[in-house]
């Protein structure tokens, strides 16, 4: 069932434009959505969620209008923004325990689960962990209210191959549970392991926005592998 | 809104903004503008706002499962919190001047201005301008307030040298009143000097939720 789409989102920057920015996502799927830095991935994100203001297209999750549906609407969104930390000096605890309140459905027992999963210490600051770390904070977080849309920007940005690894074992339990999972990220190998859609953006224009199998098929030279293709396809639409 | 407003009271505020509450006793002072209370009162809301802006405060709050509009208002409930409590402790001040302290030499020989409801209504226009010119600045970008807090500044020591020197101007000398002198008058400067506040901070904050719909952040 499609549970968010984003129609014709532009947005133009003096010296960036987004355009026509088209796809949907689908439950219980993982959604790649992959680019160099820079191609419009975070502009798109923050579009969808309000953040910023698209000059034109619409956003709509369970074919409600983001805009006049925000607050019901992010009650069942997770999203974390990489490494971005917020109240540096206040305690992880302290922070959760305002955050949950605003949760109907905040799950107390898949927090205190994420959190051992992670090693994350509750009495630290986000000012006294690692950059992996806050990531970790910030999925927690989107995780421990049992979204059925997780938006992740740039989630395995700074982690270790062992945290993104089972960062990306998350993903596909949630994927089991229903879940769709929408995540940025330049790092191919991420979208080759777990995704089932692939979002490709390029220059702030999708050129692809299909299933992982069908994009193989499409755009996969013999002997390639994704990395390969991608690369040769940003060279290609680079080029263009 | 309960929730917003806890968010901003044990997350984004600065702690001098409660402890910066007690310059609202400055109202007790002999002989010193007593209106700066008012300004250190709002000194201290600025101290919350930089925390907050450090803190990504802003953007976090984007995130939580609130219109956008709320953030705007949780932020006025903040401001409007702070400053009601400061307002309280002056008004213990100024009646108490007004009654069993207002036989006292100190108070009888001041040559400032007395601690009255003309002064509270006049420290009421003072917040009324920070809600309206400081934090509805601030929410035209939700980043910069430098500008909007110097232009307070501004305003805010403009109207406490005018508050102070009206009563030095022939005919204006009952805005000195003491003790219960002139109360009708006194009372209506009160009621004017809150509804200059209300509407300000109404106002201001109706425009600051306009304007922090169309920001990209």
């Amino acid at each position: 069932m499609m549970i968010v789409e984003v129609q014709g989102l532009g947005k133009k920057y003096p010296s960036f434009e987004l355009r026509d920015v088209s796809f949907g996502l689908d439950s219980g799927r993982i959604t790649g959505f992959i680019g160099r830095n820079g191609a419009g991935k975070t502009t798109t994100i923050k579009a969808m969620l309000n953040m910023i203001h698209p000059d034109n297209g619409t956003v709509r999750f369970w074919g409600q209008p983001f805009l006049d549906n925000e607050a019901e609407i992010k009650k069942r969104i997770g999203y974390s923004a990489g490494t971005v930390s917020w109240y540096p000096r206040k305690k992880i605890r302290d922070i959760v325990s305002i955050v949950k309140r605003f949760y109907d459905t905040w799950d107390e027992e898949a927090y205190q689960y994420y959190l051992n999963l992670f090693s994350i210490d509750e009495m630290k600051t986000p000012l006294k962990l690692s950059e992996g770390m806050k990531v970790k904070v910030n999925l927690v977080l989107a995780l421990a209210h049992k979204s059925d849309v997780l938006i992740l920007d740039e989630p395995t940005s700074g982690l270790d191959p062992f945290s993104r690894n089972e960062l990306l074992e998350i993903f596909s339990a949630l994927r089991n549970k229903g879940v769709a999972v929408f995540f940025s990220t330049h790092i191919i190998s991420d979208i080759e392991k777990c995704a089932d859609d692939i979002v490709y953006i390029s220059g702030g224009k999708i050129v692809a926005a299909m299933p992982k199998e069908d994009f193989i098929r499409q755009y996969s030279e013999a002997g390639e592998n994704l990395e390969d293709t991608m690369l040769r396809l940003e060279r290609s639409v680079l080029h263009a | 809104m309960r929730n917003v407003l806890r968010k901003e009271m044990r997350l984004s505020a600065s702690v001098l903004s409660y402890l910066f509450i007690l310059f609202g006793l400055m109202f007790f002072l002999p002989g010193y503008p007593i209106l700066c209370g008012a300004f250190f009162v709002t000194l201290g809301i600025f101290q919350s706002f930089q925390t907050a802006r450090e803190a990504n405060d802003i953007v976090f709050s984007v995130l939580l499962p609130i219109a956008k509009r709320d953030i705007v208002k949780g932020k006025y409930l903040f401001v409007c919190l702070i400053e009601g409590c400061a307002f309280l402790l002056m008004a213990l001040a100024v009646i108490l001047r007004m009654t069993v302290l207002s036989a006292s030499v100190v108070y009888r020989s001041n040559a400032l201005m007395n601690a009255n409801f003309f002064a509270l209504g006049a420290a009421c226009v003072i917040f009324g301008l920070f809600n309206w010119i400081f934090v509805g600045g601030f929410f035209k970008t939700a980043y910069q307030f430098a500008r909007p807090f110097v232009t307070f500044i501004i305003l805010c020591f403009f109207t406490i040298f005018t508050a102070e020197a009206l009563h030095h101007v022939p005919g204006l000398e009952k805005l000195n009143a003491f003790g219960t002198d002139d109360m009708a008058m006194q009372l209506y400067l009160l009621i004017a000097g809150i509804l200059s506040f209300l509407l300000m901070t109404i106002v201001s904050c109706r425009r600051a939720c306009a304007q922090f719909e169309k920001i990209d952040l």
